[in-house]
């Protein structure tokens, strides 16, 4: 297939998945914030801060000028035009990708993506000067919306080049995002010592956020502790949001991409992939967590660098 | 001295003509709620499945929807009959005329066409002379304009041969009209158009000697007005649709870009204008183009439909000879009629246009789409002195023509239904065989009175009907 139709079937989901993160991270950060113990409260600026953290948007977030409150940053990192990666953003970039190559696109794909993009465009013209919807429902939408074009996808395309690069997109983007949620969010779990009752709310916004507390539960049947959490989210086969489930996924679709190009991309791939099948959680605390996450979100950047280089933008 | 439009559902005294008695008698049956409720449905049908036309030059981008009117312009079997025939003599002989002008140029010979008019011609390709194209088919692809007058008969308005554009209207319209009113179907013996990419895949298919070939459609990009044309049939035809920056030139071939490295490609079915294909050879700033392209195409590498410099033939200063070409490739009486035409560059025709503006159209001859032209009788004096001014600073680049009471079709409009002013597009597939599909796109000016019918001019389209026969199921 054609290396731009690719590379814009690639970026629409990415930018999909990119939506859906976000609305996953600012949901539990508001459910999270309803939460009042003795030790989180509603005001704790490292709480509000999160967010912008894990999308490393936080110096992007100084220069609005905006105030430090979370509905600020709901706001900003929902439907702030001037954030490239904003939910809203985020939609359009991938409705303007899905655009340009609807022909590789069933037509209920490209329904499912102009309709989602045409209920943003009314929600955004129903709010009240700048106070856009950043409440549980719109987050819930948003994911919905995602939900429905994954499924729309499987169950309406052909098993070809453009499916493959659908799903290697999502599957990269996803990885990144478990990947950014765990080193910040295991990082203030770890460094304060929090008691187990916060533990248990901090981890489980984690969880939730990842859609992985019943995997938790079935597979330790115990108390939210942060080294089961972290080998959940990265060593566990089968939590389709954890690091080694992306890879597999990531590298099964290399394999069924055309094999007289990838070569780079498939080497890096395979390269995470071991680290990920054979490594254990000894071996991460001896690096340290945040260093481990911080190294795997790198390598997993060179990889979409080279994915890109290889199929996407082949020079002749 | 105003003649009656002609009417193309009811006769003279206001009876529905036989073959739109049914459709008359099943709209009378049709609660009126029921209407506006299929009308929602459509609109809502059309925005869904993103059939819309962006015009050139809008800043935001925005989409608007072409509206599709909801009655069909039906036509009779035998009207169609004499009209595939009329098309088939006249796009043939443009072919032939066109293979002619850039080989041994006999009809300029015959003096039947001035000379300057051709070789002087800002369309005439210089590159193309000499150069033998498979079938000698140069418009694979025509898209003829024609208007039924006030006598009753059909006329040429104009012959689209370049990059015409519409047919997926006329396909999106039958597919709307078939969900809406299936039992409307089953009533009239209606003649099938949905095929029509899979003839212009034959016809692609077949215009160039490669066995297997591989063919796409070459796209300016999804900023272009016909975008949502070129994805639509690129993927009817499961072919790939490509942008210049997709296709490259190495050693004396074609290639596009794909994931599996380079791939040749034998056949290119462009929409993008002659001046933009290739900037090595024409327009430097084109960004839209393939660098080289217009080389491979002299070496007979690659196959362009439709070819490079078809422009001479549908040129507005052209359009007064085809009856001509047509006596003179052909040796046959032209079956359709061509509209009384003024040529402004003749002195003594200028001045009978400037005494009569108020009654004329006038019209760039290089023009399209409804730009630049004037409408005599609904200009204002201004508009009228403003033109004249421009008329005699460079008369060449004008024609004029009656304005003509082109046939009115009902409409749905919010009191109810009303005639509109209505135009036919078929478009004509030419290669090896020769291929109609029967009717074409019906474009309908949707104001009160209006004349311009062009869907950057807020016109609109309908589902046009060929029937089987005159009989009604």
């Amino acid at each position: 297939m054609l290396s731009r139709v690719a590379a814009q079937l690639y970026w629409l989901s990415r930018y999909l998945e990119r939506a859906e993160n976000m609305a996953r991270i600012l949901e539990v950060g508001q459910s999270f914030a309803l939460v009042s113990t003795s030790d989180i409260t509603r005001a704790d600026p490292e709480t509000i801060k999160e967010p912008l953290v894990i999308t490393d948007t936080l110096e992007a977030f100084k220069a609005t000028g905006r105030p430090m409150r979370s509905d600020q940053v709901a706001q900003f990192l929902a439907w702030d035009p001037s954030h490239p990666s904003s939910i809203f953003n985020c939609i359009q970039s991938c409705r303007e990708n899905a655009r340009s190559v609807r022909g590789a696109l069933t037509v209920e794909m490209w329904e499912c993506i102009n309709d989602t993009w045409l209920e943003l465009l009314v929600k955004k013209k129903k709010a009240k000067g700048s106070n856009h919807p950043v409440d549980s429902s719109f987050f819930e939408w948003i994911k919905q919306r995602s939900h429905l074009f994954r499924g729309v996808t499987f169950a309406t395309i052909q098993r070809d080049q453009p499916y493959n690069f659908i799903r290697l997109g999502t599957y990269l983007e996803r990885a990144d995002n478990t990947a950014r949620i765990l080193s910040v969010k295991t990082r203030v779990a770890q460094a304060e010592g929090k008691d187990m009752v916060d533990d248990y709310y901090r981890l489980g916004a984690v969880l939730r956020s990842v859609s992985a507390l019943e995997a938790y539960r079935d597979t330790y049947r115990d108390a939210i502790d942060a080294d089961r959490v972290s080998e959940l989210l990265i060593f566990n086969a089968r939590v389709p949001r954890s690091l080694l489930f992306c890879l597999e996924e990531t590298s099964y679709i290399l394999d069924h991409l055309p094999q007289q190009t990838g070569r780079e991309a498939r080497k890096r791939c395979a390269n995470l992939l071991t680290h990920l099948r054979f490594g254990t959680l000894n071996e991460v605390y001896a690096q340290g967590l945040e260093t481990y996450l911080e190294e795997f979100v790198n390598e997993n950047i060179h990889l979409g660098d080279a994915v890109q280089g290889d199929y996407l933008e082949v020079l002749a | 001295m105003v003649a009656p439009i002609y009417n193309e559902m009811c006769d003279a005294s206001g009876q529905p003509r036989s073959h739109y008695q049914a459709f008359d008698a099943w709209l009378k049956a049709c609660p009126e709620e029921m209407v506006h409720q299929k009308q929602t449905e459509a609109d809502l049908i059309s925005r869904r499945t993103g059939i819309t036309f962006s015009l050139n030059g809008d800043e935001d981008g925005t989409e608007r929807l072409i509206p599709s009117d909801l009655i069909p312009r039906i036509i009779d079997a035998h009207e169609w009959a004499d009209l595939e025939k009329g098309l088939v003599q006249r796009v043939k002989a443009l072919n032939m005329f066109l293979h002619d002008v850039y080989h041994q140029q006999n009809i300029l010979r015959a003096g039947l066409i001035p000379s300057e008019q051709v070789l002087a011609n800002a369309q005439f390709m210089p590159m193309m002379l000499s150069l033998d194209l498979p079938h000698q088919t140069y418009a694979h692809i025509a898209g003829v304009d024609i208007v039924r007058h006030s006598d009753g008969g059909f006329y040429v308005l104009e012959d689209n041969l370049r990059v015409p554009s519409g047919v997926s209207y006329m396909l999106s319209n039958r597919i709307l009209m078939m969900r809406l009113f299936a039992d409307l179907f089953r009533s009239y013996a209606v003649r099938p158009v949905e095929h029509y990419p899979a003839l212009l895949l034959q016809t692609l298919r077949s215009a160039c000697w490669v066995e297997q070939p591989t063919v796409v459609l070459h796209t300016p990009g999804r900023f272009n007005s016909a975008y949502f044309e070129h994805a639509f049939l690129a993927k009817q035809m499961g072919i790939e649709l490509v942008e210049g920056s997709d296709l490259f030139v190495r050693d004396g071939y074609v290639f596009m870009q794909t994931t599996e490295g380079p791939q040749q490609v034998d056949v290119i079915y462009r929409r993008v204008d002659d001046i933009y294909m290739d900037p090595l050879s024409f327009l430097p700033d084109s960004f839209i183009g393939v660098p080289g392209l217009a080389s491979v195409y002299r070496q007979g590498h690659v196959v362009i439909a439709n070819a490079m410099g078809t422009g001479v033939a549908d040129d507005k200063s052209i359009y007064p000879y085809v009856p001509e070409m047509i006596r003179f490739y052909l040796d046959e009486e032209p079956i359709l009629k061509n509209v009384q035409t003024w040529q402004c560059r003749k002195p003594d025709e200028l001045s009978f246009v400037l005494a009569n503006l108020p009654d004329l159209v006038v019209k760039e001859v290089h023009g399209a789409g409804g730009y630049g032209m004037l409408v005599g009788p609904t200009a204002s004096k201004a508009e009228i002195t403003e033109f004249a001014l421009r008329l005699k600073a460079n008369p060449n680049n004008y024609i004029a023509q009656p304005t003509l009471s082109l046939s009115a079709c009902p409409i749905f409009v919010d009191q109810g239904i009303a005639p509109r002013h209505i135009d036919l597009r078929p478009f004509v597939l030419m290669g090896k065989e020769t291929r109609i599909v029967p009717g074409g796109l019906t474009r309908v000016a949707l104001r009160e009175g209006s004349l311009v019918v062009n869907s950057s001019q807020g016109g609109g389209t309908k589902d046009t009907w060929v029937l089987e026969s005159t009989e009604v199921r």
